[in-house]
């Protein structure tokens, strides 16, 4: 018996999400089952939960996730480069101040990211509940744009970073082979490293100027 | 506010702009990630083959780009609730969704025949125009979810 039985074990993990999901689909369906015996079933309203989950709710977790994400898709790639480089380095020591530039690239991916929390962060302010009621349908919309600005932003550079990381690996061991190849093989890199700009470009159209704020 | 053009209309706009481009890039990302193993595997026997194999990186790239046009047309046309109603939410949404997964659909496919494309062109150069002629194929496909998505978007 080796150290690590592939059959021992395989399918809990699976089986549990399997479960997981089926629970939940259970749950959800039961309870919209139950308004409509009720006779409630204009109350199982989702367009009530769209609208009465705060603005602000919406907003703020915009911004957490534009940040979050964006450094999740940085850190990715940095360690599936890092890696490669460090190993690569063992026989061929010299690899190792010309693949920073990957390493640098990843770290652009953040740099996007912290860029579009902070643009998206300075729409959101106080409000008095007058202003509410004039400016209600704005404030909804401007909370659903800075969500999704954020979200955008936080997956493309998800996609981003790891894509970076994955060619920037690549890079280091041909590099490592034959030292003129690194210069070309970036070309690559940079064209992953696009997708995360037009992640920011779109970001900026959607969320900027959407201010939930009374001044 | 009424039925027909809730408060929360934008919501399936903006979720359209961002599904098209997150997607889109999701599907890119991969093309280019996979295409980019393959180039520089192969490129350690045959560096001078390397511009040439960058026509699967290239196309995945204009994957993300099918994702930009969509998503940057969505957003221009955003607005708050009774001005642009539900109708136009769902228009978004759909053609948000289209372009996206379609980009995912083509950005794997050129993701996987740029793979083993550039590496089979390594060793029979022959190999090289049927690799262009997959890779066309495959961006079609994200091809056909921009027409749909630039259908549903100017519906509107």
């Amino acid at each position: 018996m080796g150290m690590y039985d592939a059959s021992r074990g395989k399918g809990s993990y699976a089986y549990g999400c399997y479960a997981a999901y089926i629970v939940a689909l259970i749950v959800f369906i039961s309870v919209g089952l139950f308004y409509m015996f009720t006779g409630r079933g204009s109350e199982f309203d989702f367009g009530w939960v769209l609208e009465n989950i705060s603005s602000y709710t919406w907003a703020c977790m915009g911004v957490g996730i534009a940040i979050s994400f964006s450094v999740l898709g940085a850190a990715w790639g940095m360690f599936i480069t890092g890696a490669s480089i460090v190993g690569a380095g063992v026989k061929a020591p010299r690899i190792k101040t010309k693949n920073l530039v990957s390493v640098i690239f990843c770290e652009a991916v953040a740099i996007y990211g912290i860029i579009i929390a902070i643009i998206l962060v300075q729409n959101i302010d106080d409000t008095t509940p007058e202003d509410w009621i004039t400016n209600y349908n704005t404030y909804i919309f401007n909370g659903y744009a800075l969500f999704f600005a954020g979200l955008l932003t936080g997956m493309c550079n998800l996609a981003c970073g790891i894509c970076v990381g994955i060619v920037g690996s690549g890079a280091a061991l041909a590099d490592a082979q034959n030292g003129e190849l690194f210069v070309r093989i970036l070309v690559i890199e940079i064209f992953g490293s696009a997708i995360g700009l037009f992640g920011v470009i779109i970001a900026v159209l959607l969320g900027n100027n959407r201010k939930i704020s009374s001044s | 506010m009424t039925d027909l053009a809730p408060a929360y209309s934008p919501f399936f706009g903006c979720m359209g702009a961002a599904s098209a481009i997150v997607f889109a890039s999701f599907g890119a990302a991969y093309g280019t990630a996979k295409s980019g193993i393959g180039i520089a595997s192969m490129a350690v026997m045959k560096p001078d083959l390397i511009m040439k194999s960058i026509i699967p990186v290239v196309m995945a790239g204009i994957l993300a780009i099918y994702g930009l046009v969509v998503a940057a047309l969505i957003a221009q046309g955003l607005d708050e609730a009774p001005t642009y109603d539900l109708y136009d939410g769902f228009c978004d949404f759909a053609a948000g969704l289209s372009v996206g997964f379609c980009g995912v659909a083509a950005g794997f496919a050129i993701g996987v025949v740029g793979d083993a494309g550039v590496r089979g062109t390594a060793q029979q150069p022959k190999l090289f125009v049927g690799m262009v002629l997959i890779l066309i194929f495959g961006e079609v496909l994200g091809l056909y979810g921009l027409i749909i998505a630039l259908i549903l978007n100017t519906a509107h």
